[in-house]
């Protein structure tokens, strides 16, 4: 009964805030923010637990694996792009992911984080499925991941746009990669809509990231800590 | 109406059992990514020798990627569990995230889009010099 409340209740929130994003387009009406901000308060409200809602959540969210690898199709379309930019992307993807992981970690140095808060943040740009990966091998807080990586992709899809607008980023492949690279599936999902590359290239940036990413940790968290 | 249906149940099916495959490829040969990126390159390459077509998963694939940001929502709800942090560390922990998550994406976009317009740019040249 709690399930189909909470399916119901995701749903219709869901197709709300489409409504709305697309009527008031805004970094509030960015429509994963909205919709967890409204349905988070009507859980609240109505005395239903996260625990309760996870049964829900597991099936509304099994599409999520199919709908990743959806994303092969605009990267077939626009494979020679990805050809004949080949060294751009590598070089933006390896320059986000080291600025962002070591402008986080000086941070939180700053703010005097403890060593779970700031080990953490090395993996916040790392699509969910892969960063819990990680963060088991680096012995991290894994809820503390997921919740670094959410709000990250959040804030990716909501100011991302906006940010490359005002700096005059604005090659479609080199905005895509930004918006992958950084704001991972989240991001990817407010790309796609801007257009057909910059949803492909964020998508394929949002795996190459994830690797990458598990590949310098192991050198990166010494250096760190 | 039910031809429609039937077509894109097939093509999610399609869709559905990449994903697993993907999923299966990594546990079996212990590879280092997550098995949503194996199954973007698996179908990418089933794609690109020709096995799978375009048109035979493009209806289930362009509804999954329009609705793609609903699939992050339920996950997003799991911040409800967060409260107690977001109280006594909410604002650095924000601070934190949002100024390394712009610096990330203004280094990304501004090395790619140098490259890019440098790789442009060498091209006109050459095409001067051949005039």
């Amino acid at each position: 009964m709690i399930t189909l409340y909470s399916i119901l209740l995701t749903m219709s929130v869901y197709y709300f805030a489409r409504f709305l994003a697309a009527k008031y387009s805004s970094p509030l009406t960015s429509p994963v923010f909205i919709s967890t901000v409204i349905i988070i308060i009507f859980l609240v409200m109505s005395n239903v637990s996260y625990d309760e809602y996870i049964p829900a959540k597991n099936i509304m969210t099994y599409l999520l694996g199919p709908a990743t690898i959806a994303l092969a199709v605009p990267i077939y379309k626009n494979r020679l792009m990805f050809a004949k930019y080949f060294v751009a992307a590598i070089m933006g993807l390896s320059i986000g992911i080291i600025t962002t992981i070591t402008s986080a970690i000086l941070l939180a140095k700053c703010f005097q984080f403890s060593k779970d808060f700031t080990l953490a943040l090395t993996v916040k740009s790392v699509t969910v499925p892969v960063a819990t990966e990680i963060g088991k091998i680096i012995h991290g807080n894994i809820s503390l991941i997921v919740a670094y990586v959410i709000i990250t992709g959040m804030i990716g899809a909501m100011f991302g746009a906006k940010l490359l607008n005002m700096f005059k980023v604005d090659h479609p492949f080199a905005r895509g990669l930004s918006i992958g690279t950084i704001a991972h599936g989240i991001g990817t999902a407010e790309a796609v809509k801007e257009g057909e590359i910059q949803g492909a290239v964020a998508g394929a940036a949002m795996g190459i990231a994830a690797v990458f990413t598990s590949f310098i940790i192991p050198y990166l968290i010494p250096l760190m800590f | 109406m039910i031809r429609t249906m039937g077509k894109f149940s097939i093509q999610m099916l399609i869709l559905i059992g990449i994903y697993q495959i993907g999923n299966l490829t990594v546990r079996i040969f212990h590879l280092p990514i997550p098995g949503n990126v194996s199954g973007i390159i698996i179908l990418f390459f089933l794609l690109w020798i020709g096995i799978i077509k375009i048109d035979h998963i493009e209806m289930a694939a362009g509804w999954l990627l329009k609705h793609l940001s609903f699939f992050f929502i339920p996950i997003s709800v799991g911040l409800m569990t967060l409260g107690p942090v977001f109280v006594t560390k909410g604002v650095s922990f924000l601070l934190v995230l949002i100024v390394s998550a712009f610096i990330g994406l203004l280094s990304a976009g501004k090395a790619t889009q140098a490259v890019i317009m440098k790789k442009e740019k060498e091209k006109v040249n050459y095409h001067d010099h051949a005039l």
